[in-house]
């Protein structure tokens, strides 16, 4: 058996853990530079509040209402999601966190241990809610994709309260059928478009669709999950796991830039993420993908990117910042509103694989990486970094809104009333 | 979690009078000691620290400025120092579950009558409280 466990609304009910005053209201919480509403907490979706749409388009709505509005607080939302993972993992000896707000659970060899699952659901719901004060949804399911779509009955469908289960024939279909294929895991809109063409609509219709057809038709992936649907696992978490062979880190800017040390700084930036991710999987990249650009919404859009190619694979901040520098000057142009830009490593390789070549010294300083990385574990993101990633701090993100660092930060621990 | 400073290690190195030549054989050990975290908190993940204000609380040794440690996953029983949201507040007083009050340690403040229309939600039980004999700087901030 296996269980999907996630957060109802995460990031608006994580607002709520240490701020009694807005426990009973409306809430929503904005990401991207406070741009665009990310999550609607279930008493503001009551309210028929959209989530993912702009803020400015339901600014007015939002007033009227009276909802909350709060920034992306990141720092709390982590700390809150490693708590409740960890309650979460207690009731099971093998678990998989998928997101900051979902973890799989695998039981196996749990039959004569659970005797109710619905029951077992339930006191996982009341643990995680009394310890974290998190509200959270469980789905039961033979398969992973049967435990998901159990989890978004429990949650979205009504006639249940938090918990599902499909264990049997009759659960399963009462619950396919009334799902939208949209919402079966790894489908997604775009492919549920075309299977509207098919005549798939439901889950349980895509469920009889034969697996080697819909191979042939797609891929492999909605392959395994009517395989899935059908009770046979095919998900590996191993699969799931694995490194990733791209890091990304970009932004879009709170408001527009025009000096060229603004850009390079947040480029400096952007890298200085980057090296750290590569150190923390021990990759090295032999591509550096650079680009900026102005909004798609200007008159004249602008656009420039570059791909370094490094002579050696490296994770090293220095050598990356060296090669921002080298083709700067080409990415930037005076005049253009720069809206967004970023970097990105490419074929990345296991730093265990690393071969030396004869004719390229390698520049990489792994010692100076360690003790800036270690400085930067223990005394907190940002405390030692290159000084051209701290020219200028106009590239930092917009949180207007943004609550206290309940729990980790001294000065933000919540205020207790003795009166 | 880790509650970052509250981790206390105590660092055995001893002084070395400036004098250069063999190192402290202590310093390989520098990673041991104990761990305030360790002793006092029970349930790491249920557990978060708040800072008290106000003095209905003092006859039972929580003073302003006090830190409290609130442990969500301890089952609170009468007569035990609690922090629930009373509609709207966190407030920090003594659990009276069989008349459905909030009793404060001080005589001066009356007892809390918990009714329907109250917005409450017990938070968790104080399962101790600090006391900061010389202002920490951190802190300072919070103070009201």
């Amino acid at each position: 058996m296996y269980a999907l466990v996630d957060a109802v609304a995460f990031y608006a009910s994580a607002e709520k853990v240490f701020d009694p005053a807005i426990r009973s209201k409306p809430v929503v919480v904005l990401t991207n530079n406070d741009g665009c509403v990310c999550a609607v907490c279930p008493i503001a979706r009551r309210l028929n509040i959209p989530k993912f749409g702009p803020y400015f388009k339901v600014k007015q709505l939002l007033e009227q209402n009276n909802v909350v509005v709060r920034s992306s607080n990141y720092e709390l939302y982590a700390n809150l999601s490693d708590r409740m993972m960890s309650v979460i993992g207690r009731f099971c000896d093998t678990q998989h966190i998928y997101s900051i707000d979902e973890s799989f659970l695998h039981f196996s060899g749990y039959e004569n241990v659970v005797k109710d699952w619905h029951t077992y659901g339930h006191l996982i719901r009341r643990t995680v809610w009394r310890e974290t004060k998190l509200p959270v949804g469980v789905g039961f399911g033979p398969t992973p994709t049967l435990a998901k779509a159990a989890n978004h009955a429990a949650k979205k469908l009504t006639g249940f309260d938090g918990v599902a289960v499909i264990n049997d024939e009759a659960s399963r279909r009462a619950i396919l059928q009334r799902m939208d294929c949209q919402d079966v895991w790894g489908i997604g809109k775009r492919l549920a478009k075309k299977l509207k063409i098919m005549n798939i609509n439901t889950a349980w219709q895509l469920a009889q669709q034969n697996p080697k057809t819909m191979r042939r038709a797609f891929s492999v992936v909605v392959e395994r999950t009517v395989s899935e649907l059908n009770g046979l696992v095919c998900l590996n978490w191993d699969d799931v796991r694995q490194d990733k062979r791209e890091i990304y880190s970009t932004r879009s800017f709170g408001e527009r830039i025009y000096e060229s040390t603004a850009l390079k700084t947040a480029l400096i930036n952007h890298v200085t993420i980057v090296g750290k991710k590569l150190r923390a999987q021990k990759s090295l990249t032999k591509q550096l993908y650079i680009f900026a650009s102005s909004s798609s919404h200007e008159d004249v859009f602008y656009k420039k990117s570059y791909m370094y190619q490094f002579s050696m694979p490296t994770n090293d901040t220095c050598v990356m910042a060296n090669a921002v520098s080298e083709v700067f000057e080409k990415i930037y142009q005076p005049g253009v509103r720069f809206y967004k830009c970023g970097v990105g490593a490419l074929e990345l390789t296991a730093e265990q694989f690393q071969q030396s070549d004869l004719f390229s010294p390698q520049q990489d300083n792994p010692k100076l990486m360690g003790c800036l990385d270690a400085i930067n574990t223990r005394y907190g993101k940002g405390m030692l970094g290159l000084a051209s990633s701290k020219l200028n701090d106009r590239w930092h993100m917009n949180r207007d809104f943004l609550s206290p660092q309940y729990t980790t930060r001294w000065r933000d621990i919540p205020k207790i009333k003795c009166d | 979690m880790c509650f970052g400073c509250l981790f206390m290690f105590v660092i055995p190195i001893y002084i070395e009078a400036g004098i250069c030549g063999f190192e402290s054989p202590a310093a390989q050990y520098t990673e041991l000691g104990v761990s305030l975290d360790e002793l006092l908190i029970k349930h790491p993940d249920a557990t978060f620290i708040g800072i008290a204000s106000g003095s209905s609380m003092q006859e039972v040794g929580i003073f302003e400025g006090d830190l409290l440690v609130v442990d969500r996953a301890e089952h609170a029983k009468d007569g035990d120092v609690i922090v629930a949201n009373l509609n709207g507040l966190f407030v920090c007083k003594l659990l009276d579950k069989t008349n459905a009050r909030l009793l404060s340690a001080s005589p001066v403040y009356q007892p809390v009558n918990i009714t329907p229309s109250d917005e409450f939600q017990l938070e968790g039980v104080v399962s101790l409280s600090i006391r900061m004999h010389r202002q920490s700087p951190e802190l300072l901030s919070c103070m009201p």
